[in-house]
């Protein structure tokens, strides 16, 4: 296997709030090997999004640890990017100045920073709007702006937390479509968070499941399925095979969290 | 009838105008204290010609504009550090809480103490009245900066000051930008102030002036060159915002 790039051991995350201690994250440990694809489902509250802040280095761990190629993460990084569920672009800036504002904070002259932007823009096949503004784009491009503004720094890991879950359901089939091919042209590990149980399986090497608060890992699953991807393998038996793994496992999770909260 | 409207609109003026004229020469009012429109035309072309006009527009827009561009510089840079630090601002928000309500006019007679009949004095009080104006948008805006922006912004390994130079400030620059243009009026409503309270040039001060002796046209020409300035900075203040906002 190939080696470790990011490993979160025992991970514990408690918020204050003025109803007292809330435990969002219950000891989590899970590790991710260099290049891997993984993504993290579970209902809306677990703590997906507080694991991926974490590894990000903008949330710190109450306790345990999170450590991205060697180094434990105390602050954001420029090795590790990330992609939120809003596009979160810099709305004064034109698509080509988002981008190139990564490499411009790194000290890369402003030609050299151009130069990465406008091969990004390539990329996500916005040539057209490259001096656009944010808002005069749809929310899928902006969502592509701000993936190519998050892989400008070339980072080693790129964090992605629900980056479609705003978007429709048609431009999010195509987003995922767009991302699978990107994926192969980029030397990056991904984390991604999503609570649609399709989407993690088309795009993911393993789905990392996650119960209800306080979030736990409930099951590590490998998927399995050939690549290249695309849309059209959500009708092959294997992937649906899998499919009714996860949904069977959340649906008896969600059962006894359930009985419990109600027993309790 | 939107014909008719824009019609009525354009004579507004004219006719108020002409109205004006026709009642002040009846002899229903008395002429030296409400003088015809002509009369006011005349003394306002004389003003001008004898030079004195552009010697007191200069001593006022030089107040104007001096206050106004310090207090403001104040206005945002502390506006900054007090929304972006909680220190700062729990060190310097309460001050600023209990000097922000008292009119500014409330000081000309402190700002005749301390610095007498001066320039010094005026631009004190202009700076006054822009600067909480200024400080309090500032500090709100910076504090509504979109934290999903300033995250982003961190991922891309902004360094502090690069943040609170372009992300914290250009965040927060549509309420800057509104308190900048209440501040315009805040300013003119200062230096009136600070030019009765006494100068040796200006239009409010050539207004006073023209009151004591009795010259009611010159005091209403004064009056129409101040409204007409404090109209055009207003207009022009408004243009440039469109274009510093320019995202939008
Ligand atoms: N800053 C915070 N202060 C207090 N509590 C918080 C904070 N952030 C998250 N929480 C709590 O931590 C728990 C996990 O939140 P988190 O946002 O990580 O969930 P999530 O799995 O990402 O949910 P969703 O799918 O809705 O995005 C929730 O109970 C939430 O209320
Ligand atoms: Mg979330």
């Amino acid at each position: 296997m190939a080696r470790t790039i990011i490993s979160v051991a025992d991970l514990s995350i408690v918020f204050d709030t003025p109803q007292g201690q809330v435990i969002a994250v219950d000891r989590v440990t899970f590790s991710v090997a260099h290049g891997e694809f993984v993504c993290i489902v579970g209902p809306s509250g677990c703590g997906k999004s507080t694991v991926l802040n974490t590894i990000a280095g903008l949330e710190t761990p109450y306790s345990g640890a999170v450590i991205v190629d060697g180094k434990p993460m105390q602050r954001p990084r420029p090795d590790v990017g990330m992609v939120f569920q809003q596009p979160h672009l810099f709305p004064w800036k034109s698509v080509r100045k988002n981008i190139a504002h990564g490499p411009r904070m790194l000290g890369k002259s402003r030609s050299e920073a151009r130069a990465i932007a406008d091969g990004l823009i390539e990329m996500i096949g916005l040539n057209r709007f490259a001096d656009a503004y944010p808002h005069t784009l749809s929310g899928g491009m902006q969502q592509r702006v701000a993936i190519a503004r998050a892989l400008a720094n070339q980072p080693r890991v790129l964090l992605m937390d629900e980056p479609f879950g705003a978007l429709d359901a048609q431009t999010r089939s195509v987003m995922q479509d767009s991302l699978l091919e990107l994926r192969d042209r980029i030397d990056a590990t991904v984390v991604f968070v999503t609570h649609d149980i399709d989407e993690a399986i088309l795009l993911a090497d393993r789905v990392l499941i996650m119960s209800a608060g306080p979030g736990r890992i409930l099951r590590d699953l490998g998927v399995d399925l050939p690549r290249p991807r695309s849309n059209a393998i959500m009708l092959d038996p294997a992937y649906l095979a899998l499919k009714k793994d996860c949904l069977d496992l959340i649906r008896s999770e969600g059962r006894r969290a359930f009985d419990q909260s109600s027993a309790g | 009838m939107k014909r008719l409207n824009i019609l009525v609109g354009a004579l507004s003026i004219p006719l108020f105008v002409v109205a004006w004229e026709v009642i002040a020469r009846s002899g229903i009012v008395n002429a030296v204290l409400f003088p015809p429109p002509s009369v006011v035309a005349v003394a306002v072309l004389e003003w001008v010609r004898s030079g004195q006009f552009f010697l007191d527009l200069g001593a006022s827009l030089y107040r104007v504009v001096t206050g106004f561009v310090v207090g403001a510089a104040l206005g945002i840079a502390l506006g900054v550090l007090t929304g972006q630090f909680a220190l700062v601002s729990s060190l310097l928000s309460p001050l600023f809480h209990i000097l922000r309500p008292i009119p500014p006019i409330a000081f000309v007679p402190i700002v005749i103490l301390w610095f007498g009949l001066s320039e010094t004095g005026k631009l004190f009080l202009v700076v006054w009245g822009v600067f909480f104006t200024v400080w309090l948008s500032t500090h709100i805006g910076v504090q509504k900066v979109d934290r999903g922006l300033i995250r982003a912004a961190q991922m891309l390994g902004t360094p502090r000051r690069q943040m609170l130079q372009e992300i914290v400030l250009l965040g927060a620059l549509p309420y800057i930008v509104v308190g900048l243009r209440t501040a315009i009026s805040i300013s003119f409503y200062t230096l009136v102030a600070a030019e009765l309270a006494g100068a040796f040039a200006g239009i409010v001060y050539r207004i006073e002036i023209a009151q004591q002796n009795l010259q009611t046209g010159q005091v209403m020409g004064g009056l129409a060159a101040l409204g007409l300035m404090s109209f055009v900075a207003d207009r022009l203040f408004a243009a440039v915002a469109e274009r510093t906002v320019w995202w939008r």
